[in-house]
């Protein structure tokens, strides 16, 4: 398969992600406990609940792969 | 006779590309079966295909095992789902004579090609597999969507196996569990890994659309509930192994209702009970 489509792209894009967020793993791991602690408290899992810590998270990816693509 | 009728039926349907949910004979159609078949057929076009044997030999090792452990040899035997042989090279000659191995195919039920008296032995991926990676796509989803869709293939549990292989008409059961525990760097990795064997959703309810600020956030959630120390993230593999027999007279069968001998409160004095039983025998 030597073409070149969507797949394929999309596919190489994705094998980047370990890479980028390896760099982020502070904000992740934030984002991760606030999740967890919802599973062990009283309160149910609603949507947002956690938007800080994942603003935090998407941002430092983002200039994680904007400094990637800098870089490549 | 009821039997094939029922399953033209099924085969029909899947031909038409019904999503039809409905049971027939008991069997409900829950996987995209053309959708399973491309899939297997571009893992297997992939140059680096064996990368992603590792599951399937283990399980193919193991269930060789335990067709040694049958004491009997087989002059003919029929592997469904063989993928690339993975159960097949660990036989030898003497315990399995001549092997057909097929794989995804409409062909016959196990009951037409099974004689009386012969077993089946089978393994199954069971509804502890994959549970972290469930559970951080569903947690992540409903944090970032409000809800979640079903992700991850519908598993049997072990209590239904029980019950699936009665229903097929097999007899002296045996199913026992085993669990492979892989860990990968992370949660990307296992779903590439995944997709590499073949194995990605086709149920029918499968949605097909995962946004990448869910996909961020499930890594993150994956390594923060279930990460090691070392940084890698662990996925199970729950392995389900089945043995049934096709019913036959020679086979022993549980026996009549108050035909009992002994009482279960004699089970103190079992080594007397021997002893007696032995002199027994030994008087001419």
């Amino acid at each position: 398969m030597s073409s070149s489509n969507v797949w394929t792209r999309s596919r190489a894009r994705m094998k980047l992600f370990p890479e980028l967020l390896a760099q982020c793993s502070g904000e992740a791991a934030a984002y991760g406990k606030c999740v967890a602690s919802t599973t062990t408290g009283k309160q149910e899992l609603t949507k947002n609940m956690c938007v800080k810590e994942f603003e935090a998270l998407k941002s430092c990816f983002q200039s994680a792969v904007m400094l990637q693509a800098l870089g490549a | 006779m009821s039997l094939t009728v029922k399953s033209l039926r099924a085969l029909r349907c899947l031909w038409r590309g019904w999503r039809c949910l409905s049971s027939q004979g008991g069997a409900m159609n829950v996987f995209d079966r053309s959708m399973k078949r491309r899939q297997k057929q571009w893992a297997s076009s992939l140059l680096d295909s064996d990368k992603y044997d590792y599951i399937r030999d283990e399980v193919g090792s193991r269930l060789a095992d335990r067709v040694y452990d049958v004491s009997r040899t087989f002059p003919l035997a029929l592997d469904v789902g063989c993928g690339k042989s993975h159960i097949a090279e660990h036989l030898s000659k003497d315990i399995v004579e001549r092997l057909f191995l097929t794989d995804i195919s409409d062909s016959s039920l196990i009951h037409q090609v099974l004689k009386p008296d012969c077993v089946f032995i089978g393994a199954m991926v069971g509804s502890e597999t994959l549970y972290e990676l469930r559970c951080s796509l569903q947690l992540a989803e409903l944090e970032r969507e409000g809800g979640f869709a079903p992700h991850i293939s519908p598993y049997t549990a072990v209590t239904d196996l029980g019950n699936l292989l009665g229903q097929a008409g097999f007899k002296m059961l045996t199913v026992d569990i085993d669990e492979v525990q892989v860990h990968y760097p992370g949660m990307l990795e296992v779903m590439s890994d995944l997709q590499g064997m073949g194995e990605s959703n086709c149920a029918w309810n499968r949605k097909s659309l995962l946004h990448r600020d869910t996909i961020l956030a499930a890594a993150a959630i994956y390594k923060e509930m279930y990460g090691n120390e070392d940084g890698s993230v662990p996925a199970t593999f729950q392995i389900l192994y089945m043995i049934g027999w096709k019913p036959h007279e020679s086979q022993a069968k549980p026996a009549k209702r108050g035909s009992a001998n002994v009482s279960f409160a004699d089970l103190s004095k079992i080594s007397k009970l021997q002893t007696d039983h032995q002199k027994t025998n030994e008087k001419p």
